[in-house]
């Protein structure tokens, strides 16, 4: 019996070892401890974290920041923008458009080849933007081709890849055909579902983009290394056809998914960027390490037109009124963002110069006597005597309940009405939005492509983003006519005219404007982070 | 015995065939849909990526669908991320999980024996209090608290260990210790009591009038008895250091199992919550089929075959 006992706690102990001992032999491939510190005198890695594994670095399926934020790194489109947000001819070399700015000529570069010498093609384009819209590739990403004629029809299964409009004229001209004249098309395929593949390899190996030897690349970076769950490596990639400015040789991605871990990590210097940790964004901000950029979206509220009381505009009003957008942002999120007063968010230039953000001006003022004003008028309009009861719904976190219980406080101080909070997980919360079934709720919107029409158009009656019921003639017509108006300066009006009705209608109300906050070590330069789109490292350098 | 073996086999299958109807159904009972997103996503695209995934089809129709290839063995696709089979995540994922999980049962155990025996030797002594106050705190504070601050003492403050990530021995040591912890200190607690109980039987007496040292009694006679209680609770506890290991791994950016079960479910990855569900229970039955067995082995008393006759 003694024999099996000690037998059973040696063979615990063996297996410690033998643990150990595997994974001393893989740490001996990868380059940590003194050689990486030795190696750092003559090259120059970044090291950031991903904080997951990337869903698919294949452009048409990885539609999230995890996947696109190195992916814009490795591949890249006809255009890719600069440190103003601005398109810049990058694969293409220059491009023409058409009178009635519906057709667009790309021209290649000579010199853009891919990562296995080869060079890119109009065919490598045509292949994957039509492979983009194919329904049995299932893109969650492809409604952003809808702007190319026939991509729709393909996409639905009404129609055929001979009818999507994207033509491969010659090995370095492709020619697009939009269903509509959209001015910001060069900017919106600088998203990396317009980034073209290699059409060769994608027939011939479905799985290049699974692993890094078979991955084929035409950005600064290739890909070097991939050990799945745990890091990736980038290296700088030669044959890019700007390889001259890219100062990176080598980026290391780790997959590092808790805030504090990142922040610790970055403090011992194993990354140079980390984001903020929720409990210490107070005290580096004071200390003024924690950096501030603009991210093109909206903290909002949507209230269920269907139900009652929000069918009455004066009660939304009410609701929109009695809230100070100010307060939250400097008292309970105390993260620096922009308090909302409209729904677009800054940072779109207009044809004269100014941003759209100013020129539409505040379209929600904080009121509180104004709103309780309008809540006994839309009261009497209903013969309410009594408000029904209000249900705010909020997906389960603690920056959302915060905000939350901030709102209850402003509406029992302003409105003299009690509120209910109640909390679901997201994924149950965004199904119940979506079918109509919360009262008034809290939603987000990120901008897919850098225009004001993003924003509006979620509202149009029926579309997938509107989840609030509400329903506008006048509104759905002004958005179409400003998809199809050539005029810059007749579409900005449009657009702003659009948006006064939202707000005169009020199904929604904002809070705040979202912002990326983050930490980086001071020997990083160069990392440019768009407000709509995706880290840039192209001219990130180390001193 | 065999009999004892085969009936035992048939009725884990059985238990798990249970495990894999219920979890199905309830996950498809439960709202939401792994394509939900806060963002824009047209209706056509939605309904070309639940055709893919053969959502779609009636939830029966995927449940024979599903069955069909789990009696191959065959897990499916991940819907989240699209280009890799639940296969092959299990695969990279739990030997991660399993060398951490074992790591830090034998450091668990290890450490909780000898801490229970000297404290049992020493009982009501210095040396009791003090491995006693060990055995209070390891069970009383969460493995996540434990983590953070040897985190923030050894990695960060000291600078002795990397703060995170699994590439070395070294980068292994911080994890297996905040999941050991616990474990240890129930193991200690068993190991004192029982060891206390077993050290003023009869046997122990005589043995210590034949002038044996205390060493030799300790090993000869008393651990083997003593440490049967710790042997029943092993395969609980393998249980327990696998699903404590899930925000451990979250903690230490360990690439293991415990993210694809939580993220499966927020993502309502059905593939992959179906096959971490399935690994882990027939993982776990199998455990503790493999104690009650080793149970039968270490004490003659229990005889598992007589239910069989």
């Amino acid at each position: 019996m003694k024999k099996i006992v000690t037998m059973f706690l040696s063979l615990l102990l063996l297996i410690g070892i033998v643990g150990c001992t595997t994974t001393q032999d893989s740490s001996s491939n990868s380059n940590s401890g003194s050689e990486g510190d030795s190696q750092e005198q003559s090259s120059k890695i970044l090291k950031l974290n991903n904080g997951a594994e990337p869903t698919s670095f294949d452009p048409p399926i990885g539609f999230d920041s995890v996947s696109w934020n190195a992916l814009n790194n490795l591949m890249e489109g006809m255009t890719r923008l600069d440190d103003n947000d601005e398109p810049q001819p990058a694969t293409a070399k220059e491009w023409d458009v058409s009178e009635d700015g519906k057709t667009y000529t790309f021209n290649i570069r000579e010199d853009a080849s891919w990562s296995n010498g080869e060079p890119v093609t109009a065919q490598d384009f045509e292949f994957a933007w039509k492979r983009l819209a194919n329904p049995d590739t299932a893109s969650p990403a492809a409604f952003l081709a809808y702007f190319i004629e026939g991509a729709e029809a393909y996409n639905t299964g009404e129609g055929s890849a001979e009818d999507m409009m994207v033509t491969a004229v010659d090995e370095k001209t492709l020619e697009v055909q939009l269903t509509s004249p959209v001015g910001f098309f060069p900017t919106l395929i600088s998203n990396p579902a317009f980034f073209p593949v290699h059409k060769e390899t994608v027939e011939q190996n479905p799985e290049w983009h699974t692993e890094a030897d078979s991955y084929v690349s035409n950005g600064p970076f290739k890909l070097s290394k991939w050990t799945h769950e745990t890091e990736f490596v980038f290296e700088k990639n030669e044959e890019y056809w700007d390889a001259e400015s890219v100062n990176l040789d080598e980026v290391h991605w780790a997959m590092v998914d808790d805030t504090n871990t990142e922040y610790q990590m970055y403090k011992t210097g194993d990354l140079h960027t980390s984001d903020v940790p929720a409990d210490l964004s107070e005290q580096l901000f004071d200390e003024g390490k924690a950096q501030v950029e603009d991210q093109s979206g909206t903290y909002f509220y949507r209230f269920n037109t269907e139900m009652e009381p929000f069918q009455n505009a004066n009660i939304r009003k009410a609701f929109a009124m009695a809230v100070d957008q100010q307060q939250i942002v400097e008292f309970v999120t105390k993260g620096q963002e922009k308090p909302a007063k409209g729904f677009v968010a800054y940072g779109f230039e207009d044809p004269s110069g100014g941003d759209f953000r100013e020129v539409g001006g505040d379209l929600v003022s904080t009121d509180a006597a104004k709103a309780k004003e309008l809540l006994e008028k839309g009261m009497e309009e209903e013969g309410y005597d009594t408000l029904p009861a209000v249900t705010l719904t909020y997906n389960t976190s603690d920056s959302h309940k915060k905000i939350a219980e901030t709102l209850q406080q402003m509406y029992k101080e302003s409105l003299g009405v009690d509120v209910e909070l109640a909390n679901q997980e997201w994924n149950v919360f965004s199904t119940e939005q979506k079918a109509l079934k919360l009262q008034f709720s809290r939603s987000s919107f990120l901008a897919d492509y850098a225009d004001p029409i993003n924003f509006l158009e979620s509202f149009q009656t029926g579309h997938s983003m509107n989840r609030t019921g509400w329903s506008n003639d006048e509104f759905d017509s002004l958005i179409e006519q400003a998809k199809n108006e050539t005029d810059e300066e007749k579409r900005f009006e449009l657009m702003h005219e659009a948006e006064s009705i939202l707000f005169d209608e009020m199904p929604i109300f904002p809070i705040h404007f979202y912002n990326h906050v983050y930490l980086q070590s001071e020997d990083v330069t160069g990392i440019v982070r768009h407000p709509v789109g995706y880290m840039e490292l192209k001219t990130a350098d180390i001193k | 015995m065999a009999k004892y073996v085969a009936n035992r086999l048939f009725a884990m299958l059985i238990t798990l065939w249970i495990i894999v109807t219920i979890t199905f159904f309830l996950m498809h009972a439960i709202p939401g849909s792994p394509f939900n997103q806060e963002r824009n996503t047209s209706e056509a695209v939605q309904r070309n990526l639940e055709a893919h995934y053969h959502l779609n089809e009636p939830v029966f129709v995927q449940y024979f669908i599903y069955l069909k290839s789990l009696a191959t063995l065959d897990f499916g696709p991940s819907i989240k991320q699209s280009s890799t089979s639940v296969n092959e995540m299990i695969g990279r994922g739990f030997p991660v999980s399993a060398e951490l999980g074992m790591l830090s049962l034998a450091i668990a155990v290890i450490s909780g024996v000898i801490l229970g025996i000297f404290a049992a030797l020493k009982h009501n002594g210095t040396i009791d209090y003090i491995a006693m106050t060990f055995a209070v705190i390891g069970i009383s504070v969460p493995n996540f608290i434990m983590a953070t601050l040897l985190i923030q003492q050894l990695a960060v403050n000291w600078e002795i260990f990397p703060v995170a990530t699994w590439s070395s021995p070294m980068h292994m040591v911080l994890p297996a210790v905040a999941l050991a912890t616990g474990p240890m200190a129930i193991i200690a607690r068993l190991t004192r009591s029982s060891m206390i109980e077993v050290l003023n039987q009869d046997y122990i007496l005589t043995a210590k009038a034949k002038g044996m040292s205390t060493y030799q009694i300790v090993i000869k006679h008393a651990m083997r008895n003593a440490l049967l209680p710790v042997i029943t609770i092993l395969g609980t506890l393998v249980a327990g250091v696998l699903t404590g290991s899930f925000v451990i791994e979250k903690i230490f950016a360990i690439p293991g199992m415990g993210k694809y079960f939580i993220n499966g479910i927020n993502d309502r990855d059905y593939p992959v919550i179906m096959g971490t569900t399935v690994f882990y229970s027939a993982f776990l039955i199998m455990m503790l089929f493999i104690v009650d067995i080793a149970y039968g082995i270490l004490d003659p008393r229990i005889k598992l075959h007589k239910r069989g006759n």
